[in-house]
């Protein structure tokens, strides 16, 4: 008796880690700390760095672009790609989700205008829906916001855009297939992909080398990012268009929260805390053994100048090592017009594709074929805008963005201080979630069709 | 998954609507426009392949006021089925 009462919880537990939808806000928390996690780690995620190392082998490839470019799975962008994707897979593996989904026709040429929109609004907004957007008001940086205000206008000029294209586009909007597997040759398939992820941590933590061993937490952060977001079905392009399709706003409310979550997160990280661990150590390892040269002591004058060199640097590695994360890390000089045309664009492209950045990724883990075509498109015109753009200096030059043609590089706790910015950020992202709250029972702001 | 609502074997339905193949948003946009085709009272079925659509459809019904059946699962897609208000 207790047996099977036994065996029913543990179908019970199975069921809600790997089956059922998650709630949207527990997976928005869940995204929000896997995005704090990261950056802990090692940096922030996105979603184009991976897609566009992608398209640069493409690129490469048919020998478009002569220079090699980083390899797939030991650049830290592409990495962060492939766990994604891999963990999307297991989810949708074990969630019986995963079969071949061939769209109709006309889906697949919207796949390649998605796909290009996509790459060059990416490129004008400096990242994606999470890079430029997200995980860009995450990280403090003004330009997210800039990029918010363009997704909102190109979702809903995309939703005008499908409500035309159902009125007068008859060719190719039927004749989808699927190709359906057997539920145990997936949950086989996903425990294998499982299996692999974690042999790839393993493989990376071993390796000599410092940047690849760091890769470890990458690819297992990564997957969890992708499967949550995959069993959630967390669409950041569906929290933008939904309050104006439907008016349901449970996906909006959802990212509002998990943005505000992993900006209060970046704050912790980015602030310089004196008595943080690794200024402690610093502090006690280095100063303690510098601390007592005195230069002036010294005779030799080269060796008295190279001793205060060492002193002052010692004094700098202290400084640094307040903090964890340096608050250069996702600022963008994009803060202007390039922000909001790329998030303009993107979005238009995002509604064509039916996904964002990492709502296509997730759904190319789930055998949706339409958004394996836009992946390669997504990828080929960011590589090409980017590297255009890295040759003309349209975002400037140095980590700063020095003479951006985009916009401006504000890292908004320069401006207005960490408590300021906090307020700032929670005041938007409060003022959103009321809004669309309202629109729900008001639907003021639906898009008729 | 077995909580997802079932719908009674043999409705009789209106019209059908084939939205295989399709992702977010088409499968329920589609669903919108085809629900204009039909009378009160009579039955919608949609088949559809996103696994999106398990919670869309019966969350748009429920915003709509429509009547949502339930869903039958056949080889490799999914009917759904709408009373319309």
């Amino acid at each position: 008796m207790s047996e099977s009462i036994m065996n029913e919880k543990i179908k019970n537990f199975f069921k809600i880690l790997c089956q059922t939808e998650w709630n949207a806000t527990v997976s928005g928390i869940i995204v929000a700390l896997l995005s704090i996690l990261i950056m802990a780690w090692w940096r922030p995620w996105g979603a184009v760095g991976a897609v566009r190392n992608w398209g640069e082998w493409i690129l490469y490839g048919i020998g478009i672009f002569s220079h090699k470019p980083g390899g797939v799975l030991f650049s830290s962008g592409s990495v962060i790609g492939v766990g994604f994707l891999a963990g999307a897979f297991v989810s949708a593996c074990l969630g019986n989700d995963f079969s071949f989904k061939f769209p109709p026709p006309w889906e697949l040429v919207k796949a390649v205008i998605a796909g290009i929109l996509m790459g060059i609004g990416a490129a004008f907004a400096g990242g994606c829906n999470v890079g430029g957007m997200y995980n860009a008001i995450g990280n403090l940086a003004a330009n997210g916001f800039t990029m918010w205000l363009g997704l909102v206008i190109g979702v809903i000029l995309g939703l005008k855009y499908i409500y035309w294209e159902m009125e007068h586009i008859t060719w190719g909007t039927s004749g989808g297939k699927n190709i359906d597997f057997p539920y145990a040759l997936k949950i086989i398939l996903g425990i294998a992909a499982f299996a692999a992820v974690i042999w790839g941590g393993y493989h990376y933590a071993g390796m000599n080398d410092a940047y690849k061993a760091s890769l470890s937490g990458i690819l297992l952060i990564s997957a969890g990012l992708g499967y949550t977001m995959q069993r959630g079905r967390w669409c950041m392009v569906q929290a933008f268009r939904e309050p104006h399709m439907t008016g349901d706003c449970t996906l909006a409310k959802s990212v509002a929260l998990s943005i505000l979550i992993v900006a209060i997160g970046c704050a912790v990280l980015k602030y310089a805390v004196p008595q943080r661990g690794s200024a402690v150590a610093v502090q006690s390892v280095l100063m303690d053994a510098v601390g007592d040269l005195d230069p002036e002591e010294i005779k030799d004058p080269d060796l008295a100048d190279t001793v205060e060199d060492v002193v002052d640097a010692s004094e700098q590695a202290v400084v640094v090592a307040r903090r964890v994360l340096d608050p250069v890390n996702y600022v963008r000089g994009t803060f202007g017009w390039g922000g909001v045309l790329g998030g303009f664009l993107f979005g238009l492209g995002a509604m064509f594709a039916g996904g964002c950045g990492t709502g296509t990724l997730w759904r190319v883990g789930e055998g949706q074929i339409k958004l394996w075509l836009v992946v390669p498109f997504f990828g080929i015109s960011n590589a090409i805008m980017v590297h255009w753009f890295k040759a003309i200096h349209m975002e400037g030059v140095g980590p700063t963005h020095v003479g951006s043609k985009l916009g401006k590089h504000i890292y908004l706790p320069d401006v207005l201080g960490y408590g300021g910015t906090i307020a700032l950020i929670v005041f938007a992202m409060v003022a959103w979630y009321i809004i669309v709250d309202w629109n729900e029972e008001s639907n003021k702001l639906i898009v008729e069709m | 998954m077995s909580d997802y609502k079932k719908a009674p074997e043999g409705l009789e339905v209106a019209r059908t609507l084939d939205a295989k193949g399709l992702s977010c948003p088409m499968p329920l946009l589609r669903t919108k426009k085809e629900i204009g085709k039909i009378n009160s009272g009579e039955i919608l079925e949609v088949l559809g392949t996103d696994p999106g659509s398990r919670n869309d459809i019966p969350g748009w019904c429920a915003r709509a006021g429509h009547e949502y059946l339930g869903e039958i699962e056949d080889e490799g897609f999914i009917r759904f089925y709408i009373k319309k208000k």
